[in-house]
């Protein structure tokens, strides 16, 4: 510990030092695995505002879209891109969980440099406003009457939709049907419509399908409640002891860059999660301040992969690492 | 009468010369990009993001609109001109628009595409004003085994596409199926037909397929021809550039089926301008009494699919802003942005922001109008491309093909799939395939298929539902009836014969 603190305070005393040590000298490249409108693109695009606007960064942030692969041309460009000092990647949890299952996926967030663990995004278990459940007790014993006869809309089989799913089956012992959307939008329209039954949802997604009357939140799936929603219950709460699955999104550089670049960007990142601008974008997406430096990133990385592995193993999708 | 109130309301904002200004700036833009092959709107509004700070939320809303909508006018011209669909929605556009400009008649095309975009750009915003929440509920009803039967109404229509011969047409629709399926699968994570490829994995883009077969496979027959062609025959003279009244009367149909029907599966957030477009085209030719001209260069075969991916774009707005849901691409960062400015999209956002919305459907008209004047100028100006010799027009092709397809993706394995399938388009042209099912196939192949395995996964693996649901029922009837067109035709010859 005495050493960390001692190097966060030489951090602070000769943060100039630091910059000399390395400073951007041209436009910051930053590589997501989505095309504009998804999730990463536009946490991206929004940190690149943030930072423009804070003035943490003498050059301009560029987003570039590396969709495809299912997730995995992403990664793999940031590890053809080592060394290189002007390139960063937003990771999230699929970076993780794709190479697991997909063999061609070889890519890890191991082989990356980390950086920073940014945001944590609960989700809300919710239902149609006239669905017979007022708990979600009420549903998991619905489904265990009848088993595979209810359904859940979401995401890919790899997503935190199935695995929320794998974890409430496992500990309820009831089994309902998981049908995989590409969209979000479609996900929320087979809910509205009547088509699917439940649905984990992001809660800036929910809040207005709730005040409009067209859906209830059963749970979150988070570690405890979220301001815009005092009175629903977390999962642990609601009597289900799974881990509440977070989105995890956060930052990395391409491998082989010195020690004094990653203290560098740590340092922006860290600058950026104490901003008004960023405690108000959490605020407003209803997202929980993950903030973990590089070291902590690291670890993270083994126990998330972990758990990941086993739950996708029991759900009977193929693992391949 | 709280229409008529909201409407005025909306036109005295929208007419604000700040408004009026960012409308402009958004139809322009636009245009340009649906002109260009490969830059997208999606892109295009994802990079103008940080901008938008500095404007109120409605002129940005009503700006980045302009671009969505603008583009669709755009994507018709590269279709037309040079056999190179600017957009996925323009797909189907080549198919005339290329013979009739082969024919002398870019102009012509260019004009029914502009005016049929704007009939149905504007039937698009009537609809979104009028029948929004309505149809809001309408699209909820819709779900996988629908779009099931949606699908298999567009795959039916390979019917339609086919040339002479029906075995190649459903040969290479197969291909294209085949095509939709290399990819992740969604429900499994598995990799199907990748080869161990990183590329692969997210499937292959049908606009690359599209473009490699259409344009480098024109360009690769032409060129083979011992004597360059003779650059195309332009007719002189404004009124002779633009589309004929006996072309306006042909396409009176077509300009109000295209803009319904475009409309209303624009409002289902899972089908898409490209699937509008082939159906619309379909529907044109199964109705048409000179069926047997369609892809020869009729004028109907471009204002049918150019009307209908126009009037798409006010049904895509409808659950957008009605629910809060996305249907496309574009939508998505519409919604994105909508949210970084601060508003909360969702069931009560037009209740909550009523002179947003009204300003922004007020824009929509306007924005139409200005359309309309920005594109039937450059007709004549875009016509006289097609004067330049074929050594000039073959090596311009190329190059907007091979731009258009790596700014979509950055990628060089893209550019190499547009070689493979440039190949594969003049083989198929060399062998007298069509292309049109190979691309039908490829589009409808990978959501057809999603929609059947989620509708089997609802009924826990029967295939009753398909049947057992009111809307697909009739969809899939339909299916079966264009399937059965040829058969009827067949037969009536065979009875002509009898009786003579």
């Amino acid at each position: 510990m005495a050493p960390k603190i001692a190097f966060l305070i030489a951090l602070s005393l000769a943060g100039s030092a630091f910059a000399q040590g390395f400073k951007p000298t041209r436009t910051v490249e930053v590589v997501v695995h989505t095309g504009p409108g998804g999730g990463s693109d536009l946490l991206a695009r929004a940190v690149a505002t943030m930072i423009e606007k804070e003035k943490l960064l003498p050059v301009r942030m560029q987003v570039v879209n590396k969709a495809g692969g299912g997730g995995a041309v992403a990664p793999a460009y940031l590890a053809e891109k080592a060394g290189d000092p002007h390139t960063l990647g937003f990771f999230t949890g699929v970076w993780l969980t794709n190479p697991i299952t997909t063999d061609a996926a070889k890519v890890t967030l191991k082989d990356l440099t980390p950086i920073a663990r940014l945001v944590l995004e609960p989700a809300l278990i919710a239902v149609k406003a006239d669905a017979p459940y007022k708990t979600l007790s009420d549903f998991t014993t619905a489904a265990k009457e009848k088993p595979g006869q209810l359904k859940q809309s979401g995401g890919s089989v790899t997503s935190r939709d199935n695995v929320v799913r794998q974890l409430l089956q496992r500990s309820s012992s009831a089994r309902w049907a998981f049908i995989s959307f590409p969209g979000g939008g479609e996900r929320i329209a087979a809910l509205l419509g009547g088509h699917v039954n439940m649905m984990v949802i992001e809660p800036a997604e929910a809040g207005e399908h709730i005040r409009a009357g067209n859906m209830r939140v059963l749970a979150q799936v988070s570690e405890r409640r979220l301001s815009g929603f005092p009175n629903v219950p977390t999962l642990k709460e609601a009597g289900f002891d799974v881990p509440a699955v977070p989105q995890v999104r956060g930052v990395v550089a391409p491998p082989g860059i010195p020690p004094a670049n990653v203290a560098y960007w740590e340092d922006v990142f860290r600058r950026l999660t104490r901003t008004a601008s960023w405690k108000k974008y959490l605020d407003d997406n209803q997202f929980e301040d993950g903030y973990q430096n590089a070291a902590d990133l690291s670890k993270f990385y083994d126990d998330f992969t972990g758990t990941m592995r086993g739950i996708l193993q029991e759900a009977g999708v193929k693992i391949v690492r | 009468m709280e229409i008529f109130g909201g409407l005025l309301q909306g036109f005295a904002l929208a007419l604000q010369p700040v408004n009026l200004f960012w409308c402009f700036v958004g139809v322009f833009l636009g245009t340009i990009v649906g002109i260009m092959p490969g830059l997208g709107p999606p892109a295009t509004i994802a990079m103008l993001l940080p901008l938008t700070f500095l404007m109120s939320p409605a002129s940005a809303m009503i700006m980045l609109a302009g671009i969505y909508y603008g583009a669709k006018y755009g994507g018709s011209t590269t279709s037309i001109l040079l056999n190179v669909p600017g957009e996925s929605a323009s797909v189907v556009t080549c198919l005339d628009g290329y013979q009739m400009a082969r024919k002398g008649r870019a102009g012509a095309a260019l004009g029914i595409a502009a005016i049929a975009s704007f009939i149905a750009g504007t039937v698009g915003v009537l609809g979104l004003m009028l029948v929004a929440p309505p149809l809001a509920r309408f699209a909820l009803a819709f779900s996988s085994p629908e779009y099931f039967g949606l699908m298999a109404l567009g795959l039916a229509m390979v019917v339609l596409l086919a040339g002479r011969s029906m075995v190649k047409a459903l040969l290479a629709m197969l291909l294209g199926l085949w095509l939709a399926g290399i990819g992740t699968d969604l429900f499994s994570s598995e990799s199907r037909f990748t080869f161990g490829s990183l590329e692969l994995l997210s499937g292959i883009d049908f606009v690359v397929v599209a473009i490699g077969v259409f344009a480098i496979g024109e360009v690769l027959a032409n060129m083979e021809e011992a004597t360059p062609a003779e650059p195309l025959p332009i007719p002189k003279g404004l009124r002779n550039l633009l589309p004929t009244l006996q072309d306006l009367k042909d396409c009176r149909f077509a300009f109000a089926q295209g803009s319904v029907l475009g409309f209303v599966i624009g409002v289902l957030p899972g089908a898409g301008s490209t699937i509008a477009s082939f159906i619309s085209y379909g529907v044109e030719k199964a109705f048409s009494r000179r069926r047997e001209q369609f892809g020869t260069g009729v004028v109907e075969g471009v204002a049918a699919p150019e009307g209908a991916n126009n009037s798409e774009t006010g049904g895509a707005l409808v659950p957008l802003l009605t629910l809060g849901i996305p249907g496309s691409g574009t939508t998505a960062i519409l919604l994105a942005a909508l949210v970084l400015w601060g508003f909360k999209p969702g069931p009560l956002f037009i209740a909550d922001n009523p002179s947003l919305f009204w300003s922004l459907v007020a824009s929509m008209y306007i924005g139409n109008v200005m359309l309309l004047v920005l594109n039937l100028p450059l007709v004549p100006i875009f016509a006289q491309v097609l004067r330049a010799p074929a050594y000039v027009l073959f090596p311009i092709i190329l190059g907007v093909s091979i731009v258009g397809v790596y700014t979509t993706s950055s990628s060089m394995f893209d550019v190499a799939c547009l070689a493979a399938f440039g190949l594969l388009g003049y083989l198929m042209r060399k062998l007298d395939y069509p292309s049109a099912p190979l691309i039908l196939g490829l589009v409808l192949g990978g959501a057809m298929e999603r929609a059947l395995r989620q509708s089997l996964m609802m009924s826990d693996g029967s295939l009753t539902i398909l049947v057992a649901r009111p809307i697909s029922a009739v969809m899939l009837s339909f299916a079966l009836l264009i399937l059965l067109i040829p058969v009827f035709s067949k037969a009536n010859a065979w009875r002509q014969k009898l009786l003579s």
